[in-house]
């Protein structure tokens, strides 16, 4: 055999061999307990952002919307859960023709001369033009800082939906009053979607002057809705990542892609004296579980204890199910949470899994329209420290 | 004897019209046409009929894949007969095929498995079943059953052609069509039954509320290993099935199997062959998403969950089929000209540069024109719809329209056929275990594993660089 046939031949082998050795070497390693080796602790940074005596949280209204099946008929009817939000036909941004075909340009033209002064009337063109006005309610709540000296701080956190469902629950916590004395510093909104959003002029109604804090990633329309909407005080874009508020209170943007085309959601952390963290979200699109990590990760709190929680935590927001939510409802043992006070888009069927796993839920009074006292409701309040 | 399409994809000739890359440039325009068109129509959210829901979609998008295999693999174009193959006009034949494609597709899943599995015996196959049930809204009713359904195609994807090109068909490869159809559509459809009950049945079964311990084994036997109660688990390892079957079906041309003489025992390496290659790829590419992202957090949802790294285990797989289909449909398994091994060894290397390209384009661009949304981990985020859907197009386009109009089609005469199988024989004759040849594949081994060893090593770094979403 002359030398070139044996060079070929060693050739040949060496390529199937290689073959060989990359296949068997992914197999045989890739999942095995030796990998684990290879990663870094997680390395803890341990911000600073103070701490504060209590925080007291008002749900304003936790109940996005009244019937599932009907806002989820809509989301089938208009293309799933991909649409983007402003093309549903919804309230207030109706422009009459019908499920899956509006935009917001057409439905702000028919309501913004009556923002914010006269909702009355904007929601009743809105009612006329969209697609099940009347199931629309709306997720907001009030933030009560007491910080360590005693001096209390007001925030709000979101504005809700339906300017008609959220004008009366602000009615009902006072917090009109509230805005229109300028008690309340700013209004932080956690994310773009309509439940949580789309109530914006009900906050401008009474206080249009009030400071506006929004994650990273809203779309131009989001972004022109604060003007439409009669705004004139500070907006501030906040960036991915953590943004320290006062002290014992921060917030942080988490950078995520979120159904019916919205992007980014910010939640609030608290660092309560003594206690340890508590987490407030809007719906934690980002999940419970990754918000905690986070805050191990990044924050420095009290003890080391993760204390409570409030707000969405987006499980099971129309009652469905998936095995990675069981995933979660096992996991969050191992984080010790002390007081669970979940609503909104935790889903019923999660909070029932919770209590029946044994975690601390904090039931609430069904009140107002709220579903069930598996969690806390309507005109519900909870203190943290 | 008739032989309907028995063997005619070896033994068309596809003559290209124009020289050089043209006519492949002109097939990807083509196809990339169609393929927008039908996204819009059928899967678009903001198109015509939104099935992207995204399970209704992605249920019909992987089983009408499977229905071209059956239609082509495992029956040979079975009833149509080779004469009509070979003269009807490719639009002619493309339109007849499609639409008994689709035929077919819709009697399966609404008529078998809607109607008769989900009416006779397993509820959560039928949404008006599901609908009974308290709580749960008709939307995701009709996404859980389109979700159990799928994922019998994704088994039936890896085990239908996996009978033709990894078992050869036997031993029913002597039998005449339709008899050896029936026979291999049998055994495959059997086969992905158990594998389901096995796999994805667990996970249907902790659905519901309370879990279904009766009728499934809850929480599922493999949630200590996997992480996860999460049937994407399975979902993960058999995508890469599917992916491997058709690595080895075109760019590896069944190297390095088809050095085994023995029939049955080249059958066997073939088909379990598969099955470790994928769960090779099963692993490191989970592994892959540990090193660039960190570790999955148990309970965490979306791009650090257990059950989504593995459904993207998946996806990554599939983002190298598309290249290599491309690679075998347009451009005649390029390269051709040196030994089996460095041929296979360059495809391979351009489809795993040509994935990666792809997989950044996807992520960087795709929700800019297919109606998703921006993100790795979007709960609607399905890269393997897009990516089947064009596969799917590729498979209508080769298989039913013989590449038309950049090629034509002129079946091979006696002699090429002739020519062709030796041309086969000598090149797996080519491979000789000479001494060279041994010591080639020790070094070989070595060089494969101290490759592993510098990727795993370089991964992170260079995903830092490529930076394809920016990170929280
Ligand atoms: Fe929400
Ligand atoms: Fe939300």
């Amino acid at each position: 055999m002359s030398e070139k046939l044996k060079r070929r031949d060693f050739l040949k082998g060496a390529i199937t061999g290689t073959g060989i050795g990359v296949l068997g070497a992914m197999g045989a390693y890739s999942y095995s307990g030796a990998r684990k080796a290879l990663f870094s602790k997680a390395e803890r940074n341990m911000t600073d952002i103070g701490t504060c005596k209590s925080v007291k949280v008002t749900n304003i209204s936790e109940t996005s919307w009244f019937d599932n099946q009907t806002l989820v008929g809509d989301i089938k009817g208009a293309g799933g859960l991909l649409v983007d939000q402003y093309s549903y036909n919804w309230a207030p941004f109706g422009n009459g023709t019908g499920l899956g075909k509006g935009s917001y340009a057409d439905g702000i033209a028919m309501i913004k001369q009556y923002l914010p002064h006269d909702l009355d009337k904007a929601w009743e063109i809105a009612q006329a033009n969209s697609v099940n006005p009347d199931n629309a309610g709306g997720y907001s709540c009030l933030l009560e800082v007491e910080e360590l000296d005693g001096n209390k701080r007001k925030f709000l956190l979101d504005s809700g939906w339906s300017y008609k469902w959220m004008d009366e629950c602000f009615k009902r916590e006072g917090i009109d009053k509230m805005l229109e004395n300028r008690e309340i510093e700013a209004l932080f909104i956690s994310h773009e979607h309509f439940d949580h959003y789309w109530g914006l002029p009900v906050t401008m109604k009474y206080d249009p002057t009030i400071t506006i804090y929004i994650p990273e990633g809203f779309y131009p329309e989001g972004k022109q809705y604060i003007k439409d909407a009669g705004h004139t005080g500070k907006l501030i874009e906040v960036k991915n990542g953590l943004c320290k508020q006062i002290p014992g209170m921060a917030s942080y943007v988490f950078p995520i892609p979120i159904i019916c085309r919205v992007y980014g959601e910010q939640s609030l952390y608290f660092n309560i004296k003594d206690k340890g963290l508590v987490s407030v979200t809007g719906c934690c699109h980002q999940g419970i579980i990754r918000f905690a990590e986070t805050a191990y990760k990044e924050i420095k709190y009290e003890n080391d204890q993760c204390h409570g929680i409030y707000g969405g935590l987006h499980i099971s927001p129309f009652d469905d199910w998936d095995p990675k939510y069981d995933d979660l409802v096992i996991s969050l043992e191992r984080y010790g949470f002390e007081r669970i006070g979940c609503n909104h888009c935790t889903g019923v069927l999660c909070a029932k899994k919770f209590i029946s796993a044994g975690y601390p839920v904090i039931e609430g009074t069904a009140r107002f329209r709220s579903k069930d006292k598996a969690y806390l409701g309507n005109g519900d309040t909870i203190t943290f420290g | 004897m008739e032989r309907f399409g028995e063997h005619y994809l070896e033994e068309r000739k596809l003559v290209k019209r124009w020289s050089g890359p043209i006519p492949a440039l002109v097939s990807l325009l083509l196809t990339l046409t169609v393929f927008y068109a039908t996204w819009w129509i059928f899967q678009d959210p903001r198109g015509l009929m939104r099935m992207y829901t995204p399970y209704i979609g992605y249920m019909y998008c992987r089983w009408w894949l499977i229905m071209m295999i059956w239609m082509v693999y495992i029956f040979d174009f079975w009833p149509f007969k080779r004469k009509w193959l070979e003269t009807a006009h490719p639009l002619v034949k493309g339109t007849v095929l499609t639409l008994i494609s689709v035929a077919i597709l819709l009697a399966l899943v609404k008529g078998f498995f809607e109607g008769f599995l989900g009416n006779y015996g397993l509820a959560y196959f039928n949404p008006e079943q599901l609908e009974k049930l308290d709580g749960i809204t008709s939307f995701f009713a009709a996404e859980y059953s389109a979700l159990a359904i799928l994922m019998f195609a994704a088994i039936a994807s890896w085990l239908s052609p996996a009978w033709v090109v990894a078992m050869e068909n036997a031993p029913w490869n002597k039998m005449p069509q339709p008899a050896r159809g029936f026979s291999i559509l049998t055994i495959t459809f059997f086969l992905s039954t158990i594998v389901y009950f096995v796999t994805m049945h667990p996970h249907m079964g902790i659905l519901y509320h309370p879990w279904q311990y009766f009728t499934s084994i809850a929480p599922p036997y493999w949630e200590k290993f996997a992480d996860t109660v999460s049937g994407n688990f399975h979902v993960s390892w058999i995508m890469c099935c599917t992916v491997v079957v058709w690595l080895v079906e075109t760019i590896w041309e069944r190297y390095p199997f088809n050095l085994i003489k023995n029939n049955w025992l080249r059958r066997f390496a073939t088909f379990f062959g598969i099955i470790l290659i994928a769960l090779a790829m099963h692993f490191f590419l989970y592994f892959a998403q540990e090193l660039t992202w960190g570790e999955a957090i148990r309970g965490t949802r979306r791009a650090f969950s257990p059950d989504w790294r593995w459904l993207h285990v998946g996806e990554m797989a599939i983002f190298f089929l598309v290249p290599a289909l491309f690679l075998a449909f347009y451009c005649d398994n390029w390269p051709k000209k040196f030994s089996m091994p460095v041929n296979v060894a360059t495809r391979t290397i351009v489809c795993l540069v040509a994935a990666v390209v792809l997989y950044i384009a996807y992520y960087k661009t795709s929700h800019l024109f297919l109606g998703t949304q921006k993100g790795f981990s979007h709960p609607q985020q399905f890269p393997m719809i897009p990516t089947i859907w064009l596969i799917n197009i590729w498979l209508a386009h080769h298989w039913f329209m013989d590449n038309w109009p950049a090629w034509k089609m002129v079946p091979k005469t006696a002699h090429e056929i002739e020519a062709d199988h030796n041309a086969a024989r000598a090149r797996i004759d080519d491979i000789r275990f000479t001494p060279k040849f041994v010591t080639g594949i020790g070094a070989g081994l070595a060089i494969g594993v101290l490759f592993y060893v510098v990727t795993v090593w370089a991964l992170p770094g260079l995903y830092e660089i490529i930076d394809i979403i920016p990170k929280n």
